[in-house]
């Protein structure tokens, strides 16, 4: 067992999910409780990355974070060091990839809050960041709980972006899934059986504690 | 429609799927990819046989047959592929010299490319030991060929364990084309038929690894034994070894073997 993949996808997996709420619980709210018509545009674009194949998208970053574009060579500037083939590279990736599954539970979660509760707190003078953490968190807890869960499996899960953008460097980029490809690629079915078997062990473990959590809180009526 | 035109219809149908025959279904290592079209839409013109290829890592196709991919006819980038798929008994060489090797169809040349707007705009051997090159693109030396002979070449130089810090690798050939193509690595060692399409003529050069600095590339076809077009497989690969397609191979960077 490569304990150094392991560590690396876990790493990649917790930096990610953070990093995405903190994205994601905004971008939710904008989409709930805005009232713009341009929010539909943009509720599709935050569901785009589910639309294209990994791989593609995992090229398409590589082009647009490369030196070929302004854009890259601005990061590459700030960075001192090109952001493909590197550990912040694929925390990028990442992020957009697993983009959907951190906002659909979000936007369900905050849809289901009664508006006449939103109406009243906003009547008492409570600011949006206030409403935010104060009204719908605490009642869509179970949302937050689904949409951290699910980004951080699907990061774990993912193969085609981090396999373009991360060109296998041990220790840097290569993740759990990358590895379990090689191992099966090169005929190595002992050892790929293994790691799959540690990757599905470790998961259900982790799932099974979190959703018993939620279970004792009484999380399922929130 | 009537129920004895509904009948008429499916019978034509019917009648059509059987005279049409099947088109032969290829296995091709992903080098082979700017390479096989013409010819494939060549040997249907001239023996009104159709194929057609899919493309993948060698070792992603020997896996696919091994799982009973549909497959008639496979055109790995190395030997030890075709080979593996013989010792399992799922594919032959049959009407060759020796029926348990693989038929050598062509051999791969290496090449080391960079693109004209980089840092490096005339790839040579020196490069390779320029402290200033800092990521180098290679493919999978585990499951491509041409990675394996790209870690050949840098074991050759002595490089191997100065430059792996700055390797990265790529999942086949072409990706670790595209890895350089994009600019985000400066420079890769990808197969002379990558360098050699348009899209990487018009945007970089090519310079070509001494072929004593690796063990030859020889790319190796096997017949899928459950095949049912054997006859048609057959014309194929005399096709592909006919001294017109042949010439055909060194003009889009493989070696000849005839």
């Amino acid at each position: 067992m490569d304990w150094q993949a392991l560590t690396l996808t876990l790493r990649l997996a917790s930096i990610t999910t953070v990093v995405l709420l903190a994205i994601a619980v905004p971008l939710a709210t904008l989409l709930v409780l805005g009232r713009s018509r341009w929010l539909a545009f943009l509720e599709a674009i935050a569901t785009l990355p589910l639309v294209l194949p990994p791989t593609v998208l995992g090229f398409f970053l590589l082009v647009l974070l490369g030196p070929r574009t302004g854009f890259g060579r601005a990061i590459t500037a700030m960075l001192g060091h090109p952001l493909a083939f590197s550990f912040s590279g694929l925390v990028v990736g990442s992020v957009i990839y697993s983009l959907p599954f951190a906002v659909q539970p979000l936007v369900a979660g905050f849809s289901a809050v009664d508006q006449p509760l939103i109406d009243a707190a906003r009547l008492l003078g409570a600011g949006s960041a206030r409403l935010v953490l104060t009204l719908l968190i605490p009642l869509a807890r179970r949302s937050l709980v689904a949409a951290a869960i699910l980004t951080f499996l699907h990061t774990v899960g993912e193969f085609g972006v981090v396999l373009m953008l991360g060109g296998d460097i041990p220790g840097a980029t290569r993740t759990l899934s990358i590895l379990l490809y090689n191992q099966v690629e090169n005929f190595d079915y002992a050892a790929a059986g293994r790691t799959a078997a540690i990757l599905l062990a470790l998961s259900i473990a982790a799932l099974a504690a979190i959703y018993a959590g939620s279970r004792r809180r009484g999380g399922r009526h929130a | 429609m009537s129920r004895s035109m509904l009948l008429l219809t499916a019978a034509a149908f019917g009648a059509s799927a059987l005279w049409a025959q099947k088109p032969l279904r290829i296995a091709a290592a992903t080098d082979l990819e700017p390479v096989l079209p013409p010819i494939l839409l060549q040997f249907h013109q001239t023996t009104g046989i159709e194929a057609e290829a899919t493309y993948q890592a060698s070792a992603v196709l020997t896996t696919q047959i091994q799982n009973g991919a549909p497959f008639d006819l496979f055109l790995s980038a190395d030997l030890s592929h075709p080979k593996r798929l013989i010792d399992a008994g799922l594919a032959d060489a049959a009407g060759s010299a020796d029926s348990s090797t693989p038929i050598t169809y062509a051999k791969g040349t290496l090449v080391l490319w960079t693109r004209n707007d980089s840092a490096f705009p005339h790839p040579s051997l020196a490069l390779l030991h320029n402290p200033a090159l800092k990521r180098l693109a290679i493919a999978n030396p585990v499951q491509a060929p041409y990675g394996r002979a790209a870690v050949a070449a840098l074991t050759s130089l002595k490089l191997y364990e100065s430059l792996q810090p700055r390797v990265v690798t790529a999942e086949n050939i072409a990706q670790a084309a595209q890895f350089v193509d994009s600019g985000n690595a400066d420079a890769g060692l990808i197969s002379m038929t990558s360098a050699l399409t348009p899209r990487l003529t018009a945007s970089g050069s090519y310079f070509v690894i001494p072929h004593d600095l690796y063990p030859p590339i020889e790319q190796g076809a096997v017949i899928v034994s459950r095949t049912a077009q054997r006859a048609a497989v057959h014309k194929l690969l005399d096709f592909l070894l006919s001294p017109a397609v042949q010439a055909q191979l060194a003009k889009s960077g493989l070696t000849p073997v005839k």
